[in-house]
């Protein structure tokens, strides 16, 4: 698939625009599913693909033929994520909700199918996650994303975000012990 | 026995550590790694990723038919950056003829300059020609004094002072040279004079002895060429004031 991904942005850069539609039509998926698991938001989540690819497109000349496209253009997403995360941020403020909220479609119970003290559990342990995740600085919230939830390694994290393995290492300890603090009260021993 | 840190159990929990192995029998051996590994297990098990709602396979295309209108072919952003390049070509051009007039106006100045030092040359060497002239002169004028003291003592001359009479022979076979050119006929005279007068001196093969500078002295009539070389310094020595007073109007 790399090599496929090659072949096709020479040909984009050669003047195939449609080209560039297969590139999209190949990684839309997998760009839409991390831009959610970091914005936690569908339609946040279409935007960022969007512009992803449109900022790729723009920028395919940069483009550096040994790498991978898919990290490239996740790396951009990931850019688009920040920006959308900090425009979120400065316009309003994430309610931290001790209850579940059902009109807020972001925050879903996974386990449908649990009796009535479970179901309560994993809607505290949700909304104590989404305020923890929102604690978190973009950095530190990408890298965890990234780690805990993509199964990305701190090489690819780090590529990913542009810094060093070990400030990307440190992005995901730090974000764990913010997590912890917020979550460890639910796991108190009775 | 050290224990696992934070960052060591979470390095183990993502499987990134170095030293797997080594972990795994440290959290068997140890409870209070075990404990504190479990419950950073427990921990990151609840976080699970938002699951994302599903696209349908056409998710792509639609991704794709939003987006292309607004992109431009590469080829086609080629032809729109020729303007870009116009531009810069222009920029270049204008660069060009300013650096081309910056040269040019260098060029101006430094032929400027040269024919200003190309006036101002000859004097310099004039001053030169004056102050070597004035010293040789000078020598000459110690030399005659130094031989009318001689003969009127009565002493015979020293093998020094017939070395500096050779000398000032050679150097002034040089200024009658110099001074056939220049249209001074003092300066002529009084050279062709002296000249006679240290060739005396300084070919007599046995010495001079009190006898011979009285011949000299008569012959050659050496207390006129004195004098002359006399006047001629007080001359070279107003010419080389008013050499000195040009130069400095120059710079001025």
């Amino acid at each position: 698939m790399g090599n496929d991904d090659h072949a096709l942005v020479r040909a984009v850069l050669a003047g195939d625009k449609d080209a560039y539609g297969a590139l999209v039509t190949r990684h839309s998926q997998s760009v839409f599913r991390v831009a959610f698991r970091i914005t936690e938001n569908e339609a946040d989540a279409d935007e960022v693909v969007q512009e992803a690819f449109l900022r790729g497109y723009r920028k395919l000349e940069g483009f550096d033929a040994r790498a991978n496209f898919q990290t490239w253009i996740y790396r951009i997403a990931m850019n688009c994520a920040l920006d959308v995360l900090n425009k979120k941020k400065s316009h309003s403020v994430v309610p931290i909700s001790e209850e579940y909220d059902a009109d807020q479609p972001a925050i879903q119970p996974a386990d449908q199918s649990a009796g009535p003290d479970r179901l309560l559990l994993s809607q505290e342990i949700e909304a104590r996650r989404q305020a923890a995740m929102e604690k978190l600085t973009a950095t530190e919230r990408l890298a965890f994303v990234l780690r805990h939830m993509e199964d990305r390694s701190t090489e690819e994290i780090a590529e990913a975000l542009g810094i060093a393995p070990n400030s990307a290492k440190q992005a995901v300890f730090r974000a764990i012990q913010k997590l912890r603090q917020s979550l460890a009260p639910l796991w108190v021993k009775p | 026995m050290k224990h696992l840190t934070e960052e060591e159990l979470i390095e183990h929990y993502y499987l990134e550590d170095f030293y797997k192995a080594e972990a795994e029998l440290h959290l068997q051996a140890c409870g209070q790694c075990a404990q504190a590994y479990e419950n950073l297990g427990r921990l990151l098990g609840s976080v699970r990723a938002p699951e994302a709602p599903a696209r349908n396979a056409e998710y792509g295309a639609q991704v794709w038919q939003s987006i292309q209108g607004s992109l431009q072919p590469y080829s086609q952003k080629k032809k729109r950056f020729s303007f870009f390049w116009r531009q810069l070509a222009y920029a270049a051009a204008c660069l060009l003829v300013l650096a081309g007039a910056f040269f040019a106006g260098r060029k101006w100045e430094h032929a400027h300059t040269s024919s200003i030092a190309a006036n101002v040359e000859p004097k310099a060497k004039e001053r030169v020609v004056l102050f070597v002239l004035d010293n040789h002169l000078d020598r000459s004028e110690r030399l005659l004094v130094q031989l009318k003291h001689a003969s009127a003592d009565g002493a015979e001359i020293d093998q020094p002072l017939q070395s500096e009479a050779r000398q000032l022979l050679t150097d002034n076979r040089l200024y009658r040279q110099s001074a056939a050119h220049a249209n001074d006929p003092l300066l002529n005279a009084t050279l062709d004079h002296l000249q006679r007068v240290l060739l005396e001196v300084a070919n007599s093969p046995d010495g001079l002895n009190a006898a011979d500078l009285a011949r000299i002295e008569k012959e050659m009539n050496t207390q006129n060429l004195l004098f002359q070389i006399r006047i001629l310094r007080t001359k070279v020595a107003g010419q080389g004031t008013n050499a000195q007073a040009a130069r400095k109007g120059a710079s001025i």
